[in-house]
Protein backbone atom coordinates (compact mmCIF):
# COMPACT_ATOMS: atom_id res chain seq x y z
CA UNK A 1 0.00 0.00 0.00
CA UNK A 2 1.00 3.88 -1.07
CA UNK A 3 -0.25 6.14 1.08
CA UNK A 4 0.65 9.46 0.90
CA UNK A 5 0.02 12.37 3.84
CA UNK A 6 -0.33 15.75 1.90
CA UNK A 7 -1.74 19.42 2.90
CA UNK A 8 -0.68 22.77 3.71
CA UNK A 9 3.00 23.45 5.86
CA UNK A 10 1.91 23.78 9.16
CA UNK A 11 -1.52 21.40 9.35
CA UNK A 12 -0.26 18.68 10.72
CA UNK A 13 0.35 16.39 8.36
CA UNK A 14 3.99 15.15 9.96
CA UNK A 15 2.49 14.33 12.91
CA UNK A 16 -0.43 12.31 10.86
CA UNK A 17 2.07 10.65 9.22
CA UNK A 18 4.46 9.32 12.07
CA UNK A 19 0.98 8.30 14.25
CA UNK A 20 0.11 6.51 11.61
CA UNK A 21 3.46 4.36 10.42
CA UNK A 22 4.10 3.34 14.05
CA UNK A 23 0.38 2.49 14.80
CA UNK A 24 0.57 0.55 11.95
CA UNK A 25 3.82 -1.26 12.36
CA UNK A 26 2.53 -1.85 15.55
CA UNK A 27 -0.14 -4.04 14.03
CA UNK A 28 2.33 -6.18 12.44
CA UNK A 29 2.60 -4.09 9.05
CA UNK A 30 5.98 -3.67 7.79
CA UNK A 31 6.46 -0.08 7.12
CA UNK A 32 8.96 2.46 5.44
CA UNK A 33 8.18 6.00 6.63
CA UNK A 34 9.46 8.13 3.99
CA UNK A 35 10.05 11.85 4.57
CA UNK A 36 10.42 13.84 0.63
CA UNK A 37 9.16 17.41 2.36
CA UNK A 38 12.01 19.91 2.08
CA UNK A 39 11.75 20.43 5.69
CA UNK A 40 12.68 17.02 6.19
CA UNK A 41 11.17 16.90 10.20
CA UNK A 42 9.57 13.09 10.05
CA UNK A 43 12.11 11.85 12.32
CA UNK A 44 11.04 13.91 15.11
CA UNK A 45 7.41 13.09 14.88
CA UNK A 46 8.58 9.50 14.85
CA UNK A 47 10.77 9.66 18.35
CA UNK A 48 14.34 9.40 16.85
CA UNK A 49 15.10 12.80 18.00
CA UNK A 50 16.02 16.14 16.43
CA UNK A 51 19.78 15.00 16.58
CA UNK A 52 19.32 12.58 14.54
CA UNK A 53 16.96 13.89 12.64
CA UNK A 54 18.93 16.73 11.66
CA UNK A 55 21.72 14.48 10.81
CA UNK A 56 19.64 13.23 8.22
CA UNK A 57 18.99 16.25 6.65
CA UNK A 58 22.41 17.45 6.69
CA UNK A 59 23.41 14.06 4.66
CA UNK A 60 21.04 15.09 2.06
CA UNK A 61 22.48 18.78 1.79
CA UNK A 62 25.53 17.09 1.27
CA UNK A 63 24.80 14.79 -1.38
CA UNK A 64 23.51 18.15 -3.19
CA UNK A 65 26.77 19.47 -2.48
CA UNK A 66 28.57 16.55 -4.50
CA UNK A 67 29.79 15.51 -0.82
CA UNK A 68 28.15 12.27 -0.35
CA UNK A 69 27.74 8.86 -2.18
CA UNK A 70 24.63 8.57 -3.81
CA UNK A 71 23.23 5.20 -2.88
CA UNK A 72 22.94 2.49 -5.34
CA UNK A 73 19.90 0.76 -4.99
CA UNK A 74 16.57 1.22 -2.66
CA UNK A 75 18.16 -0.74 -0.20
CA UNK A 76 21.18 0.99 0.14
CA UNK A 77 18.82 4.28 -0.02
CA UNK A 78 17.43 2.74 2.98
CA UNK A 79 20.53 2.28 5.02
CA UNK A 80 22.53 5.15 4.28
CA UNK A 81 19.33 7.77 4.28
CA UNK A 82 17.42 5.91 6.56
CA UNK A 83 17.50 5.33 9.83
CA UNK A 84 15.62 2.48 12.49
CA UNK A 85 12.70 4.50 14.36
CA UNK A 86 10.40 3.00 17.02
CA UNK A 87 8.18 0.34 16.89
CA UNK A 88 10.36 -0.99 13.77
CA UNK A 89 9.47 1.52 11.29
CA UNK A 90 12.28 1.96 8.57
CA UNK A 91 12.76 6.10 8.22
CA UNK A 92 13.75 7.03 4.07
CA UNK A 93 14.96 10.79 3.95
CA UNK A 94 14.62 11.29 0.14
CA UNK A 95 14.43 14.86 0.04
CA UNK A 96 14.38 16.84 -3.84
CA UNK A 97 18.06 17.89 -4.61
CA UNK A 98 19.13 20.47 -6.45
CA UNK A 99 20.97 17.85 -9.00
CA UNK A 100 19.49 14.75 -9.42
CA UNK A 101 21.43 12.31 -11.05
CA UNK A 102 18.11 10.63 -13.56
CA UNK A 103 17.43 7.34 -12.25
CA UNK A 104 19.59 7.53 -9.52
CA UNK A 105 17.75 5.42 -6.66
CA UNK A 106 18.01 8.00 -3.96
CA UNK A 107 17.85 10.71 -5.95
CA UNK A 108 16.69 10.80 -9.38
CA UNK A 109 13.28 8.61 -9.00
CA UNK A 110 9.92 10.60 -9.23
CA UNK A 111 8.03 10.40 -6.21
CA UNK A 112 5.51 7.15 -7.94
CA UNK A 113 9.04 5.80 -9.08
CA UNK A 114 10.27 5.61 -5.27
CA UNK A 115 7.13 4.67 -3.78
CA UNK A 116 6.18 1.67 -5.96
CA UNK A 117 9.79 0.57 -5.19
CA UNK A 118 9.73 0.85 -2.04
CA UNK A 119 6.13 -0.93 -1.48
CA UNK A 120 7.99 -3.58 -4.04
CA UNK A 121 10.09 -4.54 -1.24
CA UNK A 122 7.33 -5.99 0.88
CA UNK A 123 6.10 -2.74 3.11
CA UNK A 124 3.81 -0.64 3.29
CA UNK A 125 4.98 3.37 2.56
CA UNK A 126 3.80 5.88 4.06
CA UNK A 127 4.76 8.93 2.54
CA UNK A 128 5.18 12.79 4.11
CA UNK A 129 5.27 15.02 1.03
CA UNK A 130 6.27 18.17 0.41
CA UNK A 131 3.49 20.97 2.07
CA UNK A 132 1.35 22.16 -0.53
CA UNK A 133 0.18 20.93 -3.66
CA UNK A 134 3.66 20.64 -5.87
CA UNK A 135 4.75 17.49 -5.44
CA UNK A 136 0.86 16.14 -6.36
CA UNK A 137 0.59 17.72 -9.06
CA UNK A 138 4.08 16.22 -10.59
CA UNK A 139 2.46 12.69 -10.03
CA UNK A 140 1.90 10.27 -12.30
CA UNK A 141 -1.53 9.33 -12.72
CA UNK A 142 -1.85 5.56 -10.77
CA UNK A 143 1.34 6.71 -8.18
CA UNK A 144 -0.63 6.09 -5.01
CA UNK A 145 -2.68 3.81 -3.80
CA UNK A 146 -4.09 6.61 -0.39
CA UNK A 147 -4.16 9.88 0.19
CA UNK A 148 -4.45 11.45 4.07
CA UNK A 149 -5.16 15.25 3.01
CA UNK A 150 -4.77 17.20 6.35
CA UNK A 151 -7.23 20.20 6.84
CA UNK A 152 -7.01 22.86 9.68
CA UNK A 153 -10.53 24.02 9.90
CA UNK A 154 -9.74 27.63 8.76
CA UNK A 155 -10.52 29.06 5.59
CA UNK A 156 -6.88 28.78 4.76
CA UNK A 157 -6.16 25.78 5.29
CA UNK A 158 -9.27 24.26 3.68
CA UNK A 159 -8.51 26.63 0.35
CA UNK A 160 -5.78 24.33 0.25
CA UNK A 161 -7.52 21.47 1.36
CA UNK A 162 -9.80 21.30 -1.47
CA UNK A 163 -7.51 21.53 -4.10
CA UNK A 164 -5.33 18.64 -2.89
CA UNK A 165 -8.76 16.36 -2.39
CA UNK A 166 -9.61 16.84 -6.13
CA UNK A 167 -6.05 16.29 -7.31
CA UNK A 168 -5.49 13.87 -5.17
CA UNK A 169 -8.62 12.00 -7.24
CA UNK A 170 -7.24 13.12 -10.21
CA UNK A 171 -4.22 11.17 -9.69
CA UNK A 172 -5.96 7.68 -9.36
CA UNK A 173 -6.34 7.80 -5.47
CA UNK A 174 -8.79 5.02 -4.93
CA UNK A 175 -9.10 6.06 -1.27
CA UNK A 176 -8.83 9.81 -0.25
CA UNK A 177 -9.50 10.83 4.06
CA UNK A 178 -9.76 14.32 4.86
CA UNK A 179 -8.10 14.34 8.13
CA UNK A 180 -9.63 17.31 10.12
CA UNK A 181 -6.79 18.31 12.25
CA UNK A 182 -6.67 20.50 15.81
CA UNK A 183 -10.59 20.56 16.07
CA UNK A 184 -12.43 22.25 18.46
CA UNK A 185 -15.52 20.15 18.20
CA UNK A 186 -18.13 18.73 15.86
CA UNK A 187 -18.69 22.16 14.27
CA UNK A 188 -15.53 22.53 12.84
CA UNK A 189 -15.54 18.77 11.33
CA UNK A 190 -19.06 19.87 9.87
CA UNK A 191 -17.44 22.87 8.47
CA UNK A 192 -15.04 20.49 6.75
CA UNK A 193 -17.52 18.13 5.68
CA UNK A 194 -19.43 21.21 4.27
CA UNK A 195 -16.01 22.87 2.22
CA UNK A 196 -14.86 19.27 0.77
CA UNK A 197 -16.98 16.81 -1.14
CA UNK A 198 -15.63 13.27 -0.12
CA UNK A 199 -16.60 10.19 1.71
CA UNK A 200 -14.25 10.34 4.59
CA UNK A 201 -13.69 12.30 6.98
CA UNK A 202 -12.06 11.97 10.39
CA UNK A 203 -11.87 14.70 13.02
CA UNK A 204 -8.37 14.69 15.12
CA UNK A 205 -8.95 17.24 17.98
CA UNK A 206 -7.41 20.01 19.63
CA UNK A 207 -4.84 18.30 22.03
CA UNK A 208 -2.16 20.71 24.02
CA UNK A 209 -0.32 17.41 24.67
CA UNK A 210 0.51 17.76 21.25
CA UNK A 211 1.55 21.20 21.27
CA UNK A 212 3.85 20.15 23.99
CA UNK A 213 5.08 16.95 22.53
CA UNK A 214 6.00 19.24 19.28
CA UNK A 215 7.91 21.89 21.87
CA UNK A 216 10.02 19.13 23.10
CA UNK A 217 10.63 17.55 19.88
CA UNK A 218 9.19 14.23 21.06
CA UNK A 219 6.87 11.59 19.43
CA UNK A 220 2.84 11.93 20.75
CA UNK A 221 2.71 8.53 20.51
CA UNK A 222 5.41 8.24 22.95
CA UNK A 223 4.69 11.67 24.98
CA UNK A 224 0.83 12.34 23.96
CA UNK A 225 -0.63 8.60 24.32
CA UNK A 226 -3.37 9.22 26.46
CA UNK A 227 -5.04 12.08 24.45
CA UNK A 228 -7.63 12.86 22.18
CA UNK A 229 -5.46 13.17 19.57
CA UNK A 230 -3.52 10.09 19.55
CA UNK A 231 -6.47 8.13 20.13
CA UNK A 232 -8.03 9.92 16.93
CA UNK A 233 -5.05 9.16 14.65
CA UNK A 234 -4.96 5.68 16.36
CA UNK A 235 -8.41 5.16 14.93
CA UNK A 236 -7.46 6.43 11.43
CA UNK A 237 -4.76 3.95 11.47
CA UNK A 238 -7.25 1.52 12.02
CA UNK A 239 -9.17 2.23 9.33
CA UNK A 240 -5.96 1.65 7.04
CA UNK A 241 -4.74 -1.38 8.24
CA UNK A 242 -5.02 -4.14 5.58
CA UNK A 243 -5.70 -6.43 8.99
CA UNK A 244 -7.26 -4.32 11.10
CA UNK A 245 -5.41 -2.41 14.20
CA UNK A 246 -5.28 -2.45 17.74
CA UNK B 1 14.98 51.31 1.71
CA UNK B 2 13.93 47.90 3.20
CA UNK B 3 14.70 44.63 1.77
CA UNK B 4 13.49 42.12 3.96
CA UNK B 5 12.51 38.22 3.52
CA UNK B 6 11.06 36.36 5.41
CA UNK B 7 11.62 32.70 5.78
CA UNK B 8 11.20 29.80 8.02
CA UNK B 9 9.25 26.83 8.60
CA UNK B 10 5.66 26.89 6.96
CA UNK B 11 2.87 27.29 9.34
CA UNK B 12 5.51 29.35 11.65
CA UNK B 13 3.09 32.76 10.88
CA UNK B 14 5.01 34.04 8.01
CA UNK B 15 2.55 34.98 6.08
CA UNK B 16 0.35 37.05 8.77
CA UNK B 17 3.45 38.55 10.24
CA UNK B 18 4.19 39.37 6.35
CA UNK B 19 0.78 40.61 6.27
CA UNK B 20 0.61 42.73 9.00
CA UNK B 21 4.48 44.01 8.95
CA UNK B 22 3.63 45.63 5.13
CA UNK B 23 0.51 47.82 6.03
CA UNK B 24 2.49 48.89 9.49
CA UNK B 25 5.26 50.09 7.60
CA UNK B 26 3.64 51.92 4.90
CA UNK B 27 1.23 53.57 7.77
CA UNK B 28 4.94 54.68 9.17
CA UNK B 29 6.73 55.42 6.43
CA UNK B 30 4.02 57.23 3.92
CA UNK B 31 6.19 55.36 1.57
CA UNK B 32 6.13 52.68 -1.41
CA UNK B 33 5.61 49.16 -0.06
CA UNK B 34 5.86 45.88 -2.17
CA UNK B 35 5.43 42.86 -1.03
CA UNK B 36 6.49 40.09 -2.82
CA UNK B 37 4.60 36.76 -2.21
CA UNK B 38 6.73 33.90 -3.84
CA UNK B 39 4.33 30.92 -2.33
CA UNK B 40 2.19 28.77 -4.75
CA UNK B 41 -0.05 28.47 -2.10
CA UNK B 42 -2.42 31.04 -0.79
CA UNK B 43 -1.87 32.29 2.52
CA UNK B 44 -0.92 36.04 2.25
CA UNK B 45 -3.98 37.79 0.65
CA UNK B 46 -5.74 36.92 3.90
CA UNK B 47 -3.03 38.57 6.37
CA UNK B 48 -3.28 41.74 4.11
CA UNK B 49 -6.75 41.82 3.65
CA UNK B 50 -7.29 41.63 -0.43
CA UNK B 51 -9.01 38.93 -1.92
CA UNK B 52 -7.19 35.68 -2.72
CA UNK B 53 -6.82 35.22 -6.71
CA UNK B 54 -4.43 32.85 -8.37
CA UNK B 55 -3.28 34.97 -10.75
CA UNK B 56 1.01 35.93 -11.00
CA UNK B 57 2.50 37.96 -13.78
CA UNK B 58 0.21 38.14 -17.08
CA UNK B 59 1.97 36.32 -19.42
CA UNK B 60 1.74 39.27 -22.11
CA UNK B 61 4.58 40.66 -19.79
CA UNK B 62 6.78 38.63 -21.28
CA UNK B 63 8.51 37.34 -24.28
CA UNK B 64 10.79 34.58 -25.64
CA UNK B 65 14.58 35.87 -24.87
CA UNK B 66 17.26 35.84 -26.90
CA UNK B 67 19.16 33.01 -28.53
CA UNK B 68 21.61 31.51 -26.07
CA UNK B 69 20.18 33.91 -23.63
CA UNK B 70 17.70 33.66 -20.63
CA UNK B 71 14.34 32.11 -21.99
CA UNK B 72 11.96 34.70 -21.34
CA UNK B 73 12.05 38.15 -21.06
CA UNK B 74 10.10 41.27 -19.97
CA UNK B 75 9.16 43.21 -22.64
CA UNK B 76 10.19 46.94 -23.19
CA UNK B 77 6.39 48.08 -21.92
CA UNK B 78 6.80 45.65 -18.96
CA UNK B 79 9.78 46.57 -17.72
CA UNK B 80 9.52 45.86 -13.83
CA UNK B 81 8.71 49.03 -12.28
CA UNK B 82 5.96 49.00 -15.18
CA UNK B 83 4.85 45.80 -14.29
CA UNK B 84 4.57 46.23 -10.78
CA UNK B 85 2.47 49.58 -11.53
CA UNK B 86 0.03 47.34 -14.12
CA UNK B 87 0.30 43.72 -12.60
CA UNK B 88 0.74 44.21 -8.60
CA UNK B 89 -2.38 43.99 -7.01
CA UNK B 90 -3.76 47.05 -4.16
CA UNK B 91 -3.63 45.89 -0.91
CA UNK B 92 -5.00 49.07 2.08
CA UNK B 93 -2.63 51.27 3.24
CA UNK B 94 -1.37 51.54 -0.55
CA UNK B 95 0.88 48.63 -0.15
CA UNK B 96 0.83 46.84 -3.24
CA UNK B 97 1.26 42.75 -3.78
CA UNK B 98 3.18 40.93 -6.44
CA UNK B 99 2.23 37.67 -6.31
CA UNK B 100 3.89 34.76 -7.69
CA UNK B 101 0.69 32.55 -9.87
CA UNK B 102 -0.54 30.23 -7.46
CA UNK B 103 -0.13 26.18 -8.76
CA UNK B 104 -3.82 25.13 -8.71
CA UNK B 105 -5.08 28.51 -10.90
CA UNK B 106 -2.90 27.92 -13.62
CA UNK B 107 -1.33 30.90 -12.36
CA UNK B 108 2.64 29.16 -12.05
CA UNK B 109 3.42 29.03 -15.76
CA UNK B 110 6.63 29.43 -16.63
CA UNK B 111 6.55 32.88 -18.18
CA UNK B 112 4.62 33.98 -14.98
CA UNK B 113 7.75 32.20 -13.24
CA UNK B 114 10.44 34.30 -15.62
CA UNK B 115 8.51 37.59 -15.21
CA UNK B 116 7.99 37.28 -11.39
CA UNK B 117 12.03 36.67 -11.16
CA UNK B 118 13.06 39.44 -12.85
CA UNK B 119 11.27 41.74 -10.62
CA UNK B 120 13.11 40.71 -8.06
CA UNK B 121 16.35 40.51 -9.98
CA UNK B 122 15.67 43.94 -10.99
CA UNK B 123 15.50 44.80 -7.16
CA UNK B 124 18.70 44.02 -6.53
CA UNK B 125 20.86 47.02 -5.56
CA UNK B 126 22.98 47.99 -8.00
CA UNK B 127 20.90 47.07 -10.65
CA UNK B 128 20.93 50.35 -12.13
CA UNK B 129 17.61 52.11 -13.52
CA UNK B 130 17.36 52.60 -17.19
CA UNK B 131 17.33 55.91 -19.12
CA UNK B 132 13.45 55.58 -20.01
CA UNK B 133 12.91 54.80 -15.63
CA UNK B 134 14.30 57.82 -15.08
CA UNK B 135 12.55 59.48 -17.45
CA UNK B 136 8.98 57.70 -16.09
CA UNK B 137 10.19 59.35 -12.91
CA UNK B 138 10.33 62.66 -14.04
CA UNK B 139 7.21 62.02 -15.86
CA UNK B 140 5.56 61.09 -12.50
CA UNK B 141 4.35 57.95 -14.47
CA UNK B 142 6.03 55.01 -11.97
CA UNK B 143 7.93 54.98 -8.81
CA UNK B 144 11.28 53.49 -9.54
CA UNK B 145 11.83 50.07 -8.07
CA UNK B 146 15.21 51.68 -6.16
CA UNK B 147 12.38 53.80 -4.20
CA UNK B 148 10.61 50.73 -2.70
CA UNK B 149 10.45 49.02 0.14
CA UNK B 150 10.71 45.11 -0.55
CA UNK B 151 9.22 42.78 1.47
CA UNK B 152 9.24 39.34 0.74
CA UNK B 153 7.08 36.38 1.67
CA UNK B 154 9.25 32.94 0.93
CA UNK B 155 7.78 29.61 1.00
CA UNK B 156 8.64 27.15 3.53
CA UNK B 157 10.95 24.69 2.14
CA UNK B 158 14.64 25.45 3.36
CA UNK B 159 15.60 25.22 -0.16
CA UNK B 160 18.19 27.98 -1.01
CA UNK B 161 16.21 30.98 -0.69
CA UNK B 162 19.22 33.07 -0.65
CA UNK B 163 19.07 32.66 -4.43
CA UNK B 164 15.95 33.08 -6.82
CA UNK B 165 12.95 34.14 -4.86
CA UNK B 166 15.49 35.84 -1.83
CA UNK B 167 18.24 37.68 -3.93
CA UNK B 168 16.75 41.06 -3.83
CA UNK B 169 16.86 41.07 -0.16
CA UNK B 170 19.62 42.25 2.35
CA UNK B 171 18.19 40.93 5.54
CA UNK B 172 16.32 37.46 6.07
CA UNK B 173 14.43 37.15 8.89
CA UNK B 174 13.82 33.59 10.17
CA UNK B 175 10.08 33.12 11.76
CA UNK B 176 10.33 30.30 14.41
CA UNK B 177 8.19 29.23 16.75
CA UNK B 178 9.06 27.64 19.64
CA UNK B 179 9.14 23.91 18.37
CA UNK B 180 11.93 21.12 17.53
CA UNK B 181 10.58 21.25 13.79
CA UNK B 182 10.40 25.03 13.41
CA UNK B 183 14.22 25.41 15.35
CA UNK B 184 15.46 22.67 13.09
CA UNK B 185 14.33 24.35 10.13
CA UNK B 186 15.68 27.81 11.06
CA UNK B 187 19.09 26.03 11.73
CA UNK B 188 19.34 24.70 8.10
CA UNK B 189 18.68 28.08 6.67
CA UNK B 190 21.19 29.30 9.14
CA UNK B 191 23.48 26.70 7.89
CA UNK B 192 22.92 27.53 4.48
CA UNK B 193 23.39 31.08 4.90
CA UNK B 194 27.35 30.94 6.33
CA UNK B 195 27.84 29.25 3.12
CA UNK B 196 26.38 31.32 0.70
CA UNK B 197 27.92 34.24 -1.06
CA UNK B 198 26.47 36.00 -4.07
CA UNK B 199 28.79 38.61 -3.42
CA UNK B 200 26.76 40.75 -1.10
CA UNK B 201 26.24 41.28 2.34
CA UNK B 202 23.42 39.59 4.02
CA UNK B 203 22.57 39.39 7.57
CA UNK B 204 20.20 36.20 9.41
CA UNK B 205 18.31 36.78 12.10
CA UNK B 206 15.59 35.28 13.59
CA UNK B 207 11.99 36.24 14.88
CA UNK B 208 10.45 34.36 17.42
CA UNK B 209 6.86 33.70 16.89
CA UNK B 210 3.88 32.87 19.16
CA UNK B 211 5.92 32.81 22.17
CA UNK B 212 4.44 31.95 25.16
CA UNK B 213 6.64 33.03 27.90
CA UNK B 214 10.01 34.97 28.12
CA UNK B 215 12.46 31.67 28.00
CA UNK B 216 10.76 30.89 24.85
CA UNK B 217 12.38 33.48 23.03
CA UNK B 218 15.63 32.51 25.00
CA UNK B 219 15.52 29.04 23.75
CA UNK B 220 14.53 29.82 20.54
CA UNK B 221 18.16 31.68 20.43
CA UNK B 222 19.72 28.99 21.95
CA UNK B 223 18.64 26.00 19.83
CA UNK B 224 18.90 28.31 16.59
CA UNK B 225 22.13 30.59 17.26
CA UNK B 226 20.59 33.09 15.77
CA UNK B 227 19.79 36.67 17.14
CA UNK B 228 16.17 36.96 17.90
CA UNK B 229 15.57 40.63 16.78
CA UNK B 230 11.91 40.04 18.18
CA UNK B 231 9.57 38.62 19.82
CA UNK B 232 5.70 38.34 18.73
CA UNK B 233 3.93 36.70 21.52
CA UNK B 234 1.40 33.99 21.31
CA UNK B 235 -2.00 35.83 21.15
CA UNK B 236 -5.07 34.14 21.43
CA UNK B 237 -6.93 37.07 19.54
CA UNK B 238 -4.69 37.27 16.45
CA UNK B 239 -5.51 33.64 16.20
CA UNK B 240 -8.99 33.52 16.44
CA UNK B 241 -8.47 35.95 13.68
CA UNK B 242 -6.63 34.17 11.34
CA UNK B 243 -8.00 30.80 11.85
CA UNK B 244 -11.19 31.92 11.26
CA UNK B 245 -10.07 34.54 7.69
CA UNK B 246 -10.34 37.65 9.05
CA UNK B 247 -7.12 40.03 8.49
CA UNK B 248 -5.59 40.71 11.81
CA UNK B 249 -4.48 43.81 11.54
CA UNK B 250 -8.30 45.11 10.96
CA UNK B 251 -9.51 42.75 13.06
CA UNK B 252 -7.45 42.96 16.18
CA UNK B 253 -5.28 46.22 15.83
CA UNK B 254 -4.77 46.92 19.49
CA UNK B 255 -3.62 42.95 20.25
CA UNK B 256 -0.40 42.37 21.65
CA UNK B 257 0.75 40.53 18.78
CA UNK B 258 0.20 43.09 16.08
CA UNK B 259 2.06 45.53 18.91
CA UNK B 260 4.72 43.27 18.70
CA UNK B 261 5.12 43.65 14.71
CA UNK B 262 4.57 46.88 14.94
CA UNK B 263 8.05 47.49 16.84
CA UNK B 264 9.56 45.04 14.88
CA UNK B 265 8.87 47.49 11.82
CA UNK B 266 10.18 50.57 14.16
CA UNK B 267 13.42 48.77 14.66
CA UNK B 268 13.64 47.71 10.87
CA UNK B 269 13.70 51.44 9.86
CA UNK B 270 15.89 52.71 12.96
CA UNK B 271 18.79 50.29 12.05
CA UNK B 272 18.35 51.42 8.39
CA UNK B 273 19.15 54.80 9.61
CA UNK B 274 22.34 53.48 11.51
CA UNK B 275 25.83 53.92 10.22
CA UNK B 276 27.03 50.59 8.60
Amino acid sequence: MRIVVVGKGGSGKTTTAAVVARTLARGGTPVIALDGDTNANLGISLGIGLDATEALVSLRERLDLGEAEHADDVDALLDRFGSEAPDGVRLAVATRVQAPEPGCPCCGLSIEQLLTQLQATGHTVVADLEAGIGTLTRLRPGGIDTALVVVEPTPRSIEVGLRVTGLAREKGATRVIVVANQVGGAEDVAAVRRAIDTDEVIGVPYDDAIVRADRAGTSPLDDAADGPAVRALVELAGMLSPSGVR
Amino acid sequence: MLRLAFVGKGGAGKSSIVGAFSRLLARRTGEAVLVLDSDPMPGLAFSLGVEPDDAGPPEEAVEPGPEGGPRYVLRPDWRPDRLVERAAVHAPDGVRLLQLGKSTGGGLTQPALHAYQQVIDALVPGSAPSMSQELDVRLGSSTPLHRWHAIGDLPGGTRQPFMGWGRFADTFLVVVEPSAKSVLAARRLAHLATGWSHGREFTVQAVANKVRDDADAGWIAERTRLEVIAAVPWDAQLSDADRSGRTPLDAVPDSRAIAAVDSLVARMLQRQEEPA
